[in-house]
């Protein structure tokens, strides 16, 4: 499944080289010269990959918890997009607060000491010690 | 080089340069010791505090934690049979049965001393090869760079763990990815597709900490939760008496050769160069016999080849710009952030940077020994705390150290999708390494194929014909390739054999 998508996203970008107007195209100067080499590589490795795992049907290991990962998966996107808009600290103590318990930390108290300590610390070591500011938030510019 | 010495050592001495050097190795020790961890993600997350440092300071930490970490993987190794980092699996195999029968002090004596031997002997290689190297790469020319590079991807792929055509094809996305954003000759935008935060290409450092670091949090995640291991009886450090070392030197030498020269191939790295120096100790050591029941020989092999890497790794990185591994690909990308160049003219354009570099890495890894000593005794505390919070921590860390390469929340989506698609294709056996190490070449690769193009009228076949060391390397560079498809005949043959 993997593997075929990387087939497709490669033969996708190929494609995608020629939908846009260069100023020279056909030269090796041409800026899609050297990407056509690469993505012909890809598309070409991913096949011989793609039929290797055919034959040989081999599995990944498999995931213990997939409640556990994929509410971590979500916490950690969630969280990368959320730093931009509601600054550094307000979305890292929420991501603590889901990260710890799903990593098996089940104390209420030192959940909430840890996600409001350990970003905190961060902000004033970067934004006050440091003179480095982190993202704020919109509701203060004190975080 | 040499005439610059005062001139680092001037560096070193300030206080800015002394805690770089002494707060690094104990964070690296630190950080190495804790099972889960690993020399990659320990370096990642001190990144964010070396953004305000000079260049010299910035560079030393990221040594000084690298260094510590693969000495400090040796104190879990010992301890509760669990390596720290990859590179002190080795370990585990003599040093826990030593602790086991009550010498978890001397095991960990051991290790010290063949780590700190290791780690001295590479930084002396370090400062005497690199420069060499460096002026030998000054003669060469873009057909014989675009062949170096070549060969340094083609080594990096084939002695990479798992498949070679997921090597090859990591390393196809990671040069893909080089390439998005504006040409690096014309100017015009490829791949981004309208989004105007593509046009300075994907940031290199996000897509490092998220394919090594986020990932592993992820991969942490999928797997059953580890209890907080039994801790062995343990007081501190017991150095090896002199009289003990009687028959032991030979094999400590050897394994001293083998981690440097493995460490100069690029993509090998320390744990490859523990397990090939383990096995050569247990063939060629008086004690070989013993080995695994804990024998201080074993510890020694494993110990001194894995630090004896550290230098030998950051001779292609600083003489030619080629990175050995993650760890030296994100020491290059500091030195871009820096400002610096990476590349042969690096040591020969930052004569007193290169000089702090090299005398500061030999310091550190003097510092192994009294800071191995003090922080042996905390050992306990350290081995105890919970991987969620160390867990919870890269994560913080991480996104910390992206924000700030170049202020741009974008980077943190950037992070994030490099993490998300780092685990999946990490669980389906794709190694990271080419991946990163792709993405760091991509760019000369493309320059020096182009201008190559240009002076042989855009004929391939006159790249290598009328260029003796280009030939060379692109013949080595082949062989290197067809090293991991005649190393599986020969096992095939020799299994087919055994069963007749």
């Amino acid at each position: 499944m993997v593997l075929l998508a990387l087939f497709l996203v490669g033969g996708g970008l190929y494609a995608a080289t020629f939908g846009q107007n260069y100023s020279s195209v056909d030269t090796a100067q041409s800026p899609v010269f050297f990407p056509r080499i690469v993505l012909t590589l890809w598309m070409g490795l991913a096949l011989i990959a793609l039929v290797q795992a055919i034959r040989t049907q081999s599995d990944a290991a498999p995931v213990a918890s997939w409640l556990r990962l994929g509410l971590l998966l979500v916490a950690a996107v969630i969280y990368t997009n959320l730093i931009g808009r509601e600054g550094f600290f307000l979305p890292s103590v929420a991501f603590a607060a889901i990260s710890l318990p799903i990593f098996g930390i089940r104390n209420p108290v030192a959940v909430g000491l840890y996600a409001i300590t350990v970003p905190g610390a961060l902000v004033l070591f970067f934004n006050y010690l440091l003179s480095m500011p982190l993202p704020v938030s919109r509701f203060t510019h004190l975080f | 080089m040499l005439s610059s010495l005062p001139d680092a050592i001037a560096i070193l001495l300030t206080v800015e340069g002394l805690l770089v050097l002494v707060m690094g190795t104990v964070l690296g020790i630190v950080l190495g010791a804790m099972p889960g961890i690993g020399s990659t993600v320990a370096v990642a997350m001190v990144l964010p505090f070396t953004l305000t440092m000079g260049q010299a300071p910035a560079i030393l930490l990221l040594l000084a934690v690298y260094a510590g970490s693969v000495y400090g993987g040796s104190i879990a190794a010992i301890l509760i049979n669990t390596p720290g980092t990859p590179q002190s699996a080795a370990t585990c195999l003599d040093g826990y049965p030593m602790a086991q029968r009550g010498e978890a002090g001397l095991a960990l004596g051991w290790a010290t001393i063949a780590s700190v031997a290791g780690g001295l002997v590479s930084a002396v290689v370090l400062i005497f090869a690199a420069p060499q190297l460096a002026a030998f790469a000054l003669e060469f020319g873009p057909i014989e760079t675009f062949a170096l590079i070549l060969l340094g991807m083609t080594c990096i792929v084939s002695v990479s763990t798992g498949s070679v055509i997921k090597g090859l094809l990591a390393g196809m996305i990671g040069i893909f990815l080089s390439t998005v954003g504006g040409d690096p000759i014309i100017g015009e935008m490829r791949f981004t597709f309208g989004q105007w935060q593509l046009f300075a290409g994907f940031n290199l450092l996000a897509v490092v900490i998220g394919v090594f670091a986020l990932s592993e949090v992820l991969m942490r995640a999928s797997v059953t939760l580890s209890q907080t291991s039994e801790l062995i009886d343990f007081k501190g450090i017991v150095l090896p008496k002199f009289a003990m070392w009687k028959g032991r030197l030979k094999n400590l030498g050897k394994s001293v050769l083998i981690g440097n020269l493995i460490g100069v191939l690029p993509g090998t790295g320390a744990a490859t160069a523990a397990f090939i120096s383990y096995a050569e100790g247990r063939r060629s050591s008086p004690n070989g016999s013993h080995y695994g029941t804990g024998e201080p020989d074993g510890i020694v092999s494993s110990e001194a080849a894995n630090n004896a890497v550290t230098g030998g790794a950051l001779v292609p990185t600083m003489a030619l710009g080629i990175p050995g591994d993650a760890i030296t690909a994100v020491m290059l990308a500091t030195l871009t952030l820096h400002g610096i160049t990476p590349g042969p003219k690096l040591v020969e354009d930052n004569p007193t940077l290169i000089a702090a570099i090299f005398t500061g890495f030999f310091v550190i890894n003097l510092l192994l020994l009294p800071l191995g000593l003090i922080l042996s005794r905390v050992a306990a505390p350290i081995l105890r705390v919970r991987e969620a919070y160390m867990m919870t921590a890269i994560v913080l860390l991480c996104a910390v150290g992206v924000y700030f390469v170049r202020g741009n929340p974008f980077d943190l989506l950037v992070m994030g999708a490099a993490g998300v698609i780092g685990f999946i294709l990490r669980r389906q056996g794709f190694p990271m390494a080419p991946l990163v190490i792709g993405m760091v070449l991509g760019p000369t690769l493309e320059i020096t194929l182009r201008q190559g193009l240009i002076l042989t009228d855009g004929s391939f076949a006159a790249f290598f014909v009328g260029h003796p060391i280009a030939l060379v390397l692109g013949m080595i560079a082949v062989v290197a390739l067809l090293f991991p498809l005649i190393r599986h005949q020969l096992a095939a043959r020799q299994s087919r054999e055994s069963k007749v």
